[in-house]
């Protein structure tokens, strides 16, 4: 490099060339002041670049799964103070962060609307889900009359009773049997004195498909009997 | 799509509206679906960057996971400081990334030395508070060069490739990575130099 070629100055600041390269642009360094002056602003931006960590260039987010960010909305969430508790004098302020709450689920959704999906697709509490099979039965020997109702959920069951003619202080448990006889608990409690009084509400889970599910049954954790009704 | 820095700026724009002459933001109002909007944003985008530093910074993929979970929460906190629009959003975020595991590293040196602290860990980076800004200030610059500059600096640079190998990546004569890198570079300079990056009375970013 014995005539100003600056292009190759760039890679040069940068350590980019070849050993041989090098040594050519260092010959005519060695020659041409104006071209040092040129590194030097050249140099300096490299050392500008050195600010910044080469992470810096990655993109999207974190491989791996999403527990990071589960952490980290349930921590905002923590932190948030509730909108009841929100000042007084914020009537205003509030209702202009009604707006922006609702710009930003707009933005949400155009995220692909996680936020307001995942709430949507969460079990109600109150109605069955559609295609859901109602039973009751009673039983003379001990007395307990069960209505039970089986909601189908991807792949496994809902199961809610409510029952009438349990004992106060009775451990219960609700038990699923499947159509090849197999028995799944789905869950157990105890009876409070106001449940025996006026009636006992549960609910539990099983991984029985609701087209599988023969029987549920309510049983003492001592193993008594106590009703059975057929699905 | 929008982008977490589209969502900061509509924010105060949008909460601006009425009277008050303080900008209200997240930070003040923290409703939880725009909290968990702006985290859900902030994580998609920058969340891999955010992750790789901290995990180099502290050696360590649960600390790291601590750390960005904590920028993230200051993030939301100070959501004011990021809607400005000054500096890059992912500059502040590893710059509060690399502020905590300072802060961590110094409390830990405090403390009498623990079993843990034995394990071999590559040293924090010296810490020159001077470079908060430059961080922020070069990844904005980085920002606005073409995207033709930037990525032939990225890859000399940041990923330390020859000429040559940056040609092969790049899909472009070597003679081209050359004089790209050259000009790549001048740019920048002319970024940093203009008036609208080199403001040094804000931009801090807050601890």
């Amino acid at each position: 490099m014995s005539e100003h070629d600056r292009t190759q100055l760039g890679a040069y600041a940068l350590g980019a060339l070849e050993p041989a390269e090098v040594q050519e642009v260092d010959e005519h360094l060695a020659t041409c002041a104006e071209c040092r002056d040129e590194l030097a602003e050249l140099a300096q931006m490299k050392d500008f670049l050195g600010e910044v960590p080469p992470e810096a260039f990655l993109e999207g987010p974190p491989e791996g799964g999403d527990l990071l960010l589960q952490r980290t909305l349930r921590e905002v969430r923590e932190l948030s103070p509730e909108p009841a508790s929100a000042p007084a004098p914020a009537k205003r302020r509030s209702r202009r962060w009604l707006l922006v709450a609702a710009a930003v689920v707009v933005v949400a959704g155009a995220l692909g609307g996680g936020v307001v999906l995942g709430r949507q697709t969460a079990p109600q509490a109150d109605e069955p889900a559609a295609g859901y099979k109602e039973v009751t039965a009673t039983d003379t020997t001990t007395g307990t009359t069960m209505a039970a109702t089986v909601e189908p959920r991807v792949g496994w069951s809902w199961v809610r009773v409510s029952i009438k003619g349990l004992k106060a202080g009775a451990e219960c448990e609700m038990l699923v049997t499947d159509s090849t006889g197999k028995s799944w608990v789905a869950g157990s409690w105890v009876v409070s004195a106001k449940a025996a009084r006026e009636g006992s509400a549960f609910g539990g889970g099983v991984l029985v498909p609701l087209d599988q599910v023969r029987s549920v049954e309510i049983k003492t954790i001592q193993g008594q009997h106590v009703v059975t009704a057929t699905v | 799509m929008a982008t977490a820095t589209e969502i900061l700026r509509w924010i105060p724009a949008i909460a601006k509206g009425g009277e008050s002459p303080i900008v209200r933001t997240v930070g003040d109002y923290p409703g939880p679906d725009a909290a968990e909007t702006l985290i859900r944003a902030l994580y998609a985008e920058h969340g891999r960057s955010l992750l790789a530093y901290a995990t180099r910074l502290t050696g360590d993929r649960a600390a790291a996971e601590d750390v960005v979970q904590e920028t993230l929460v200051r993030a939301w906190k100070h959501a004011d400081d990021l809607a400005q629009g000054r500096g890059s959003v992912r500059g502040w975020l590893l710059t509060v990334a690399r502020n905590i595991v300072t802060d961590r590293a110094r409390a830990r040196a405090a403390r009498p030395a623990e079993v843990a602290d034995v394990v071999d860990r590559p040293p924090v980076e010296g810490d020159h508070s001077e470079s908060v800004v430059n961080k922020m200030v070069v990844l904005e610059a980085l920002d606005k060069v073409s995207a033709e500059h930037r990525e032939v600096l990225v890859q000399l640079y940041y990923r330390g490739r020859s000429v040559a190998e940056a040609a092969k990546e790049l899909g472009v004569p070597p003679g081209t990575v050359k004089s790209r890198s050259y000009y790549a570079l001048r740019a920048l300079r002319a970024v940093i130099a203009g008036p609208s990056v080199l403001a040094p009375e804000k931009g801090e970013v807050t601890r």
